[in-house]
């Protein structure tokens, strides 16, 4: 099934990302990343990405659409958009193999080496989902011991 | 601006809404608005004896007159036992208003006795659900509440209010108006009503399948009137009955798994359906992929959530009832093809000739068509029938013959018993100079039969005549026909005796148990100044029929 994302735009108020969660709860629908922001309006826009075939993924357009606290519900292309995450990553104690593999992956991939201290390191990374998936199954568990993702942020480009 | 408390101000924002009534009962969490409502006149609290109880009166009261109903209770168990009530009025897209006190703002979310999560509890059966947090939002939040649940699709909405927004005060000002953002578009598209105006002109059997939509938007006449020009029979769902004098000729009765047959062969037979504000409920599609299967499908609602979501449509038209029908008729008006259909109306009307339903049995006990006949003889076109759930239901469904709007009113989509009682009171409330029937079954009868206290101390004389058949018989008639007869916890034995049920409150209670007895008993009923409970003893192995199995093809059906 293709991913989905929705951009909607909603007020920022408590339990509003209830309201919007909610309906996908009640389809089994998983919601493989929530990023909020607040716009310079004091309204929320809050990024939904979803797996799902067209016809539910228009039904669930239409239902966030009907929420009270929503303003706008936007369907956004992943190839008509600019789609960035952010991950910060902790180390294990490293051995030198182990520290060189972790410093050119992180390189390679056009991240930076934030902290390192008594052969731990910690990096960022930022860039498209996918390369940042692959940087972190290269590493695998054995080199990484925490990994905090931002979740996928987005904006439409300009037309 | 004057300073208020929030208690006072809720009567205030109330009023302005034109609020005369409200169902409910107090509590720990809201006495400070029971205190203010102590120097109300303007508004006549109903005290209802539980609150499931006062939840369906506001949604009886809001269908029967066509405006926001409202309940009002306190906080925690109070607020929780409102839920069925409310996604009842949920499923049918009715505009109830609820109301219920909650603990102290400092208190939420500290177990507080009687704390109950009631944003989170109301949030997936309402519309929009409210806390309020500030005094001052309360009267603008009531406006929006009242603007929510009437606007579009209604709805029910619900407002928490904590006791320290009851009791403290603010500087109020009643909104006259307020700016609603989620207004519905109204309009159907011009391009849409042209293509539906073709779709019609061209064909040869059309069948029109109204819901409770068209009733929401008075859109009634606008489909008989279309129905006469196409030649097309129209058939309603259980909420649209009434939209259509059925026995007007072009009448089918219901959809579905209760359906008339005739309605159900006429749907797979069509050639064009258009669907007006209805929602293609499995109980009235059966197999989807069976339903109406050689026709272009029109679907008119002002929900688009609608479209599209139980079975495909090939046109759509998101608008209002009304304004939809008008265009359409305004276009037809303009094409000179008529009379295309008369094969199809000598067809429908063989159909509805040949598959009219028996109803003249002598037999005793009594057969609950007899009973829906004899009713049907004491009532006139203004009565006003309110149904339990179950057999009693899909009984007073298929065989009541209904000449108005909001004249049959009955739990669809949640289908909740316990629901007839109390929403007949709220029917009588609201429109007190029509006779209200409930006509319930023995079982959802008990499920709220305590609102007899409510009644009879408000004086609210409905007539609630108990087809009695000591089961809860639609759960015992698909145990007969599908799960080979083990009637598994259906049998409800002798008890009670319903004429001294009926007494022990000060209500007038008798029984009929004869067939030439019910007329002129119901009619005592109904003459007697008190509200009445009337013991129909019925036979117990009748089912309704004739039905579709669950998920079967509405045009075969059991008989």
């Amino acid at each position: 099934m293709k991913t989905r994302i929705f951009s909607v735009l909603c007020e920022n108020v408590p339990g509003v990302m209830m309201r919007i969660s909610r309906p996908f709860t009640r389809r089994q629908i998983n919601l493989d990343s929530i990023t909020v922001g607040i716009e310079p309006t004091g309204l929320a826009r809050i990024i939904l990405m979803f797996k799902e075939d067209d016809r539910m993924a228009e039904f669930m357009r239409r239902v966030l659409v009907r929420l009270e606290p929503i303003v706008s519900v936007e369907v956004i292309e992943p190839e008509r958009s600019i789609v960035r995450e952010v991950t910060l990553l902790k180390t294990r104690k490293l051995n030198k193999k182990q520290l060189l593999k972790m410093v050119q992956q992180i390189e390679r991939a056009g991240g930076r080496v934030l902290e390192s201290k008594n052969n731990m390191v910690i990096a960022e990374l930022s860039g498209e989902h996918d390369e940042i998936e692959r940087v972190i199954n290269a590493l695998g568990p054995k080199i990484l011991k925490e990994v905090a993702r931002s979740g996928q942020v987005l904006i439409s480009r300009v037309k | 601006m004057v300073k208020l408390t929030g208690s006072k101000a809720l009567f205030e924002a109330l009023k302005a809404e034109g609020v005369k009534h409200i169902f409910g009962i107090p509590g720990g969490a809201i006495i400070p608005i029971y205190d203010a409502l102590y120097d109300v006149h303007e508004i006549r609290h109903i005290l209802t004896r539980h609150e499931q109880g006062a939840a369906h009166a506001a949604d009886g009261y809001a269908r029967a007159l066509g405006k926001q109903g409202v309940c009002m209770t306190t906080s925690g168990p109070g607020a929780t036992n409102l839920t069925t009530g409310i996604l009842n009025a949920y499923m049918d897209s009715s505009p109830v208003v609820a109301v219920s006190g909650q603990v102290s703002a400092q208190a939420l979310g500290t177990d507080a006795f009687q704390e109950a999560d009631m944003l989170s509890v109301m949030l997936p059966i309402t519309k929009h659900n409210f806390i309020i947090h500030r005094a001052e939002e309360l009267p603008s939040v009531v406006k929006l509440a009242f603007k929510i649940a009437i606007t579009g699709r209604p709805g029910p909405v619900h407002i928490d209010l904590p006791k320290s927004v009851q009791v403290s005060k603010a500087d109020f000002k009643i909104p006259a108006k307020i700016k609603y953002e989620k207004s519905p578009k109204l309009e159907p598209e011009a391009g849409q009503i042209k293509k539906a105006v073709d779709m019609l002109t061209k064909a040869e059997q059309p069948v029109i399948y109204a819901g409770g939509g068209v009733i929401w938007s008075s859109a009634s006449a606008e489909v008989v009137k279309l129905a006469e020009m196409l030649g097309a029979p129209v058939t309603t769902s259980l909420l649209g009955k009434g939209l259509i004098p059925e026995d007007h000729p072009l009448a089918l009765g219901m959809l579905g798994m209760h359906g008339r047959m005739a309605a159900n062969l006429a749907v797979t037979e069509s050639d064009v359906l258009l669907a007006v504000g209805t929602r293609f409920s499995d109980r009235s599609t059966g197999d989807v992929n069976c339903f109406a299967p050689r026709a272009k499908i029109i679907h008119i609602d002002i929900d688009p959530v609608e479209i599209g979501k139980n079975v495909h449509v090939d046109l759509p038209i998101v608008s209002d009832a009304k304004r939809a029908l008008t265009a359409i008729i305004k276009g037809l008006r303009s094409h000179a093809r008529r009379g295309r259909t008369s094969k199809w109306i000598e067809r429908v009307k063989k159909l509805r000739r040949e598959l009219a339903p028996r109803m003249d049995y002598d037999e005793i006990p009594i057969k609950p068509q007899r009973v829906i006949k004899e009713i049907m003889s004491v009532l006139d076109e203004n009565a006003i029938i309110v149904t339990e759930v179950g057999q009693c239901q899909m009984w007073a469904a298929h065989f009541c013959v209904m000449r108005k709007p909001r004249h049959f009113i009955s739990s669809g989509g949640l289908g909740t018993m316990g629901f007839g009682f109390p929403a007949a009171m709220g029917v009588k409330v609201a429109r007190p100079k029509c006779n209200v029937v409930n006509i319930a079954g023995d079982g959802s009868f008990l499920m709220n039969s305590q609102e007899l206290a409510t009644v009879v101390e408000n004086k609210i004389n409905v007539v609630s005549c108990i087809f009695n058949n000591r089961y809860l018989g639609m759960v015992k008639q698909w145990q007969d026909m599908f799960f080979q007869k083990r009637r598994s916890a259906t049998c409800l034995g002798k008890v009670p005796n319903f004429v001294k049920l009926a007494e022990a409150y000060n209500a007038w209670g008798d029984r009929a148990t004869r067939p030439s007895e019910v007329a002129p008993k119901l009619r005592e009923a109904l003459r007697c100044g008190k509200p009445a409970v009337l013991d129909i003893p019925i036979d117990p192995d009748e089912h309704v029929l004739p039905m579709v199995p669950a998920g079967g093809r509405i045009d075969q059906m059991l008989t």
